[in-house]
């Protein structure tokens, strides 16, 4: 077990759908200098648990989330927790790369414009810069950044939409599958990424790639049904699982 | 082959039944391509002829009002030996340039003098009856321009009486035919500009299109001041944020219904509401106005809606996850990648009001009305009363007219969907 301070803290979590109970009691720890990784058969509410990081899960309509979920201690479903914040706090990335129909500086000028992170047009053109440079992009784009970022390829979108949430110098970013719409050459880039990511944001990822949350992860989580089966050292529980399910899911005899 | 991790086990008798491979080369698959490749062209042949139809009745229709409605545009003229010195007007090329010219004009007998005119130099033929009844207005604007007039003999081209312009183009009575025949070379053509500039009259040859135009024109802009605002919040906020409920659903169905309303009852209720209960003017724009945005409102809240809820989620929650409030997620996001859609709507919506008459009838937007207007409050009609009006008249001289009014108010919707298309293509977007 690694021993870093809890970014974020999830006790007895249970989200639900209406009548649907998508998660089952669930509590977690995010650790900041970490990379967690979420995995489990699909339709066990690993997108779930992560929307709810962020609240995300406000826009759902039916959607009702209970238990405690701090981030650095506060209660993010408090009263008095701006949800618009906290999203900027908890930055995310897709499934499907989602990059706004703008050009590319506008993409990742966008959020540090609405929240006022910078003073000036140089301040604005620096944030972009250093954005798209961690997003590992800024090579690609930097004669091009009035393009449209839908113009790009799309490992470059994903990384683009990386960028963006990047920009608002977020403390934790979730991460749902995000190199299952992209070839395998574009994943590769997305892993070196997370990688180079490491440490400087608390990353949660969701992934279906086994021998991904093996290469990216310090921790694992394995949700099955609703329930967080497992959660442990990335390296406990791909060599040496405690639970008979979670032994059976990354072997592939199962899910 | 190598080993499954999940055993095969047949499930049904028609798993292990003989099977037969399919041949595509027998008469029947031969006769079912065949019969595929007919009802194709069969149908293709359907939309084509459908296509060739409305085309047709397009066409058709164009046809007949621009070879009825471009005389509406032309006035006959006949040319007027004029010598005012005659006529002992008391006007001086002093007095005209002053700044009482206008009532000096008025008040000095120009229209006998230009009738007196008339009499001498077409005796046999008619005489003043020739001439319409504002053609003394052309001796006056051209005095005005230019007082030297008034000390030297000189000719003018005058509109003549609607009965003769008829005849000249050729539509007229054999009286009005021969009388034609007589003045021959006297007879010119020209643009009638106060088709163009004029209001109502009750003489052809002197009704303009300008009046209703205008009044068009001013009720279209206080509906679209008023439904476009209202339309689209009422979008917004049934899309992004009222909540699914009964109450909804009963508003979303009553909308619905709205637009689907006969155009007419819309004119019943603002009969009762703002003229009834609210005192507002009769046959005003403003009142016409109102009672067209109450029609519109519906068609542009429904496109507006589809055009929201066409924006892909996925960029809402882009939006939101850095932090967009849900304001911003709208008015940076949703409406720009929504706007060609509500544009497009709108502008349905407002040609549609445009060419209604009926709701304009009831609120008294059917008065003859002799000036254009100038304010919201003043009595006005609308480019498709007036045409109601003029095809109502039994002076032949309104036939053409009324297929000239015609034309201006398909120009008019031309140009509306003209911007429509501009502005799709302008903001439009592709994710
Ligand atoms: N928007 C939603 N509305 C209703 N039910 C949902 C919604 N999203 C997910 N669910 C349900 O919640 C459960 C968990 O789904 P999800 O979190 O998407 O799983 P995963 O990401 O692990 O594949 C599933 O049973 C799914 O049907
Ligand atoms: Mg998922």
């Amino acid at each position: 077990m690694s021993n870093n301070p809890p970014k974020m803290t999830a006790s007895h979590v249970d989200v639900y759908y209406g009548a649907n109970h998508a998660i089952r009691d669930v509590s977690i720890d995010v650790c900041q200098e970490d990379v967690t990784a979420f995995i489990g058969p699909s339709g066990c509410g690993k997108s779930t648990f992560l929307r709810s990081l962020n609240r995300m899960n406000d826009t759902i309509p039916g959607a009702r989330v209970s238990g405690d979920i701090r981030l650095d201690g506060d209660d993010i479903y408090a009263r008095e927790m701006d949800v618009v914040q906290l999203r900027a706090r908890v930055g995310m990335v897709f499934q499907k790369p989602n990059p706004f129909p703008k050009s590319i500086y506008e993409n990742v000028a966008y959020g540090p414009k609405i929240h006022g992170l910078a003073q000036s047009k140089a301040e604005l053109d620096r944030i972009v810069e250093r954005s798209l440079s961690r997003a590992g992009l800024w090579n690609e784009v930097k004669d091009r950044l009035s393009d449209s970022g839908t113009a790009l390829s799309g490992g470059q979108q994903q990384r683009l939409c990386i960028a963006r949430a990047i920009a608002v110098d977020p403390e934790v970013i979730l991460m749902d599958e995000p190199c299952s719409a992209l070839d395998p050459v574009a994943t590769a880039r997305i892993e070196e990424l997370i990688h180079d990511l490491r440490g400087r944001y608390a990353i949660v990822i969701v992934t279906h790639n086994m021998q991904q949350a093996a290469r990216v992860s310090q921790r694992t989580a394995f949700f099955h049904l609703g329930q967080l089966i497992e959660y442990g050292d990335t390296s406990d529980i791909f060599t040496n699982p405690r639970q008979e399910r979670t032994k059976d899911y990354i072997t592939g005899r199962y899910g | 082959m190598s080993k499954s991790l999940v055993p095969h086990v047949p499930v049904s008798a028609a798993e292990v039944a003989p099977h037969r491979p399919t041949d595509w080369r027998s008469d029947a698959m031969e006769r079912r391509v065949r019969r595929r490749y007919a009802a194709e062209r069969r149908f293709r042949l359907m939309g084509l002829g459908a296509v060739v139809v409305s085309a047709g009745f397009l066409a058709f229709l164009l046809i007949v009002m621009i070879a009825q409605g471009h005389l509406g545009f032309v006035e006959t003229r006949v040319t007027l030996p004029l010598d005012l010195r005659q006529a002992r007007l008391g006007l001086t090329a002093e007095r005209l340039r002053g700044p009482g010219a206008d009532l000096a004009l008025a008040g000095a007998g120009l229209e006998r003098a230009v009738d007196a005119a008339a009499n001498r130099a077409f005796a046999t033929e008619g005489g003043a009856a020739l001439l319409s009844d504002g053609a003394w207005l052309r001796v006056r604007d051209a005095v005005k321009r230019d007082p030297h007039l008034l000390g030297r003999p000189f000719t003018l081209d005058l509109p003549v009486a609607s009965a003769i312009d008829v005849a000249a183009k050729g539509n007229g009575t054999p009286a009005a035919e021969r009388t034609v025949a007589a003045l021959g070379a006297h007879l010119s053509r020209g643009i009638a500009r106060d088709f163009l500039t004029g209001a109502d009259s009750t003489d052809a040859t002197r009704a303009g299109i300008w009046g209703a135009l205008k009044g068009s024109l001013l009720t279209m802009f206080v509906t679209l001041a008023l439904a476009f605002p209202v339309g689209v919040l009422s979008a917004i906020y049934l899309e992004e944020y009222a909540p699914r409920n009964r109450a909804t659903d009963f508003l979303e169905v009553s909308i619905n219904n709205l637009a689907a309303v006969p155009s007419i009852v819309f004119g019943l209720l603002g009969l009762a509401v703002f003229l009834g209960t609210l005192h507002l003017p009769r046959s005003a724009p403003l009142v016409g106005g109102l009672t067209l945005a109450l029609m519109t409102m519906p068609v542009i809240v429904i496109a507006s809606r589809n055009a929201i809820r066409a924006v892909p989620p996925s960029i809402r929650d882009a939006a939101l996850a850095v932090g967009a409030s849900p304001i911003q997620v709208v008015s940076h996001h949703v409406l720009p990648l929504a706007a060609p859609g509500i544009l497009t709507g709108t502008i349905i919506g407002m040609a549609r009001a445009l060419g209604e008459t009926a709701p304009l009838l009831m609120i008294g937007m059917r008065a003859f009305i002799a000036a254009p207007p100038d304010r919201l409050t003043d009595p006005a009609t609308a480019l498709p009363v007036q045409i109601f009006l003029w095809s109502d008249q039994v002076s032949r001289g309104f036939v053409e007219k009324t297929s000239a009014a015609i034309l201006v108010l398909l120009v008019f919707l031309l140009a509306m969907n003209g911007v429509a298309i501009f502005l799709r293509n302008r903001f439009e977007t592709r994710w």
